[in-house]
């Protein structure tokens, strides 16, 4: 540990100074018009946008989804997880390679496959209405459900990559000790399994769970104009009615809800240094 | 016996759920109808090739390329010093400084991008490719100082100690000790930073205007106004030469330690 204090600061500097005028500054502007009315603050924009249906309505959808998104990863890592980590050590870095790899792929493009596979003539609809259980196509596209399936597919990796290591750092025996003492799967799941890898589910959540509510592309894309997420419906407000204090009071919504959920992490990570 | 068949069938499905939408894309990008369509009418490269006669797409591509590349390396030069001096010294405010060069990877990109457009742009008359190139060295500095840190911290302070007694610089025992330690780190932070800054849409957003404009912002752009299979042309493409990419940094780096 080196002790100069000019030196340190000297390396830190242009880092610091950068973050500060490019992003810090300029975001807490940028949250602070929210508060203004004329010349003082005031909580009126707040107050205005929470109470108009649509905005409202807004809100909840991105909630629901954010929640429902996060629930279904978990459900889906888990099944994932619990297989993977029985795996042999070389197929098990092979399995993991390939739910990393949609990671490295254009979420435009990811997105945009959902496209072929949802839309009125896509595959979805062709199997369908072939087996006879539609008699016309079913609008999924622009809608909540393909939302939905867009975010699952995005952030999925995320939650079965800490879900992996959450299980492979817990005692092996627990498991087999479990079952020899006689508990059913279900058992084992909610008493061994579930507290044992509590910490790596609550990462796995936090990440699909902001993820979910910043999401841009898939909401644009797979919900068009009509289905809005709080995310495009800054753009909107912003592109269409140059209406900053909506924006505003959206960013501040995005980023209690991002910066609760990573101070939650935090927390989790301190009490596991502590232990 | 069951169990390895249930546990097969359950990869199986969560294999095709992530990677299948990734095959359909290809598959309709060689189509030879015009719609997008699956499976693709006939087999053509039509697509593929249109992909490069389209002119906003090639001055998008550079411009991605560009931010991409500069913005990258231009938050490694800002970065390890700081991630060094969080590291090896008592550093005055070490955690708000950490915090701060690590927010950009909390507050939603579409924010960061709003707030320039507003405050840096619009009143000092910035040019909107300095802003692009600005906002993506914001976002990627955070992965940046979070990987270079890790290989930091894995890296004994007593060499570069030892460098120093033996008559070194300070800045000599850097070069000389820790930067062919941390090299690794470094080029694993440029390929994540790079992929990050290329892929990325919300941050650049409100930042584009005529002729400037990142190529996923074009593309989707260019999906409003049409349906043909350019786009999947042209993500799969994208798609290959982002695996090609980290698949060589694995082969060579194996990139998956640091990240």
């Amino acid at each position: 540990m080196f002790q100069n204090r000019a030196e340190s600061l000297a390396l830190a500097l242009p880092a610091a100074l950068f973050a500060a005028v490019v992003f810090i500054v300029p975001v807490l502007i940028l949250l602070s018009e929210g508060l203004r009315l004329g010349g003082d603050w005031s909580l009126a924009h707040y107050v205005s946008f929470l109470s108009t249906p649509l905005n409202l309505t807004v809100f909840i959808r991105t909630l629901k989804l954010g929640a429902l998104v996060t629930v279904a990863a978990a459900v889906i890592g888990y099944a994932a997880a619990l297989c993977i980590v029985n795996l042999s050590s070389r197929n098990r870095g092979r399995m993991v390679g390939l739910i990393v790899l949609p990671l490295m792929i254009s979420p435009v493009a990811r997105t945009y496959a959902w496209i072929v596979i949802l839309g009125r003539t896509g595959i979805v609809n062709q199997a369908l209405t072939s087996i006879g259980l539609t008699d016309a196509p079913l609008r999924i596209l622009f809608s909540e459900t393909a939302i939905f399936i867009g975010l699952l597919q995005l952030f999925l990796p995320l939650m079965i990559i800490s879900l992996v290591s959450a299980l492979e750092n817990m005692p092996r025996d627990a498991i087999s000790a479990a079952r020899v003492l006689g508990a059913n799967w279900l058992q084992v799941f909610w008493k061994v399994i579930l507290p044992l890898t509590k910490e790596g589910l609550v990462i796995g959540g936090t990440l699909v769970f902001t993820g979910s509510l910043t999401a841009y592309i898939t909401p644009a894309i797979l919900g068009g104009s009509k289905v809005l997420m709080l995310e495009t419906l800054l753009y909107q407000r912003v592109t269409i009615a140059n209406d900053f204090a909506s924006a505003s009071v959206i960013a501040m919504i995005l980023i209690v809800m991002s910066f609760s959920a990573n101070l939650l992490l935090k927390r989790l990570a301190t009490a596991r240094a502590k232990r | 016996m069951t169990s390895r068949f249930v546990s097969s069938a359950i990869l199986t499905a969560v294999i095709t759920f992530l990677i299948g939408p990734f095959f359909i894309i290809v598959a309709a990008s060689l189509s030879a109808g015009d719609t997008l369509a699956f499976p693709p009418r006939g087999i053509s490269l039509k697509w593929v090739l249109k992909v490069f006669q389209i002119e906003s797409f090639q001055s998008s591509f550079l411009m991605s390329m560009g931010l991409a590349i500069f913005g990258t390396l231009t938050a490694l030069a800002i970065g390890t010093p700081v991630s060094y001096a969080l590291a090896r010294y008592k550093l005055p405010f070490g955690e708000t400084i950490r915090t701060a060069v690590s927010a950009p990877i909390i507050v939603p990109g579409i924010i960061v991008g709003l707030a320039l457009l507003r405050y840096l742009v619009i009143p000092f008359g910035f040019n909107l490719t300095l802003a692009l190139f600005l906002a993506h060295t914001a976002l990627v500095l955070p992965y940046a100082v979070r990987v270079v840190s890790a290989s930091m911290n894995n890296l004994r302070s007593d060499i570069e100690e030892a460098a120093v007694l033996l008559g070194c610089t300070r800045f000599g025992a850097f070069v000389r000790t820790v930067l062919p330690n941390i090299r690794g780190g470094i080029l694993a932070a440029f390929i994540l930073g790079f992929v990050t800054s290329f892929n990325q849409v919300p941050v650049s957003l409100f930042l584009s205007g005529p002729g400037v404009r990142t190529l996923p912002v074009d593309m989707l752009a260019y999906l409003e106004t049409t349906y043909d299979p350019s786009v999947a042309a042209l993500s799969a493409l994208l798609a290959f030469m982002s695996i090609g990419i980290v698949f060589l940094a694995e082969r060579f780096l194996g990139f998956s330690r640091y990240v």
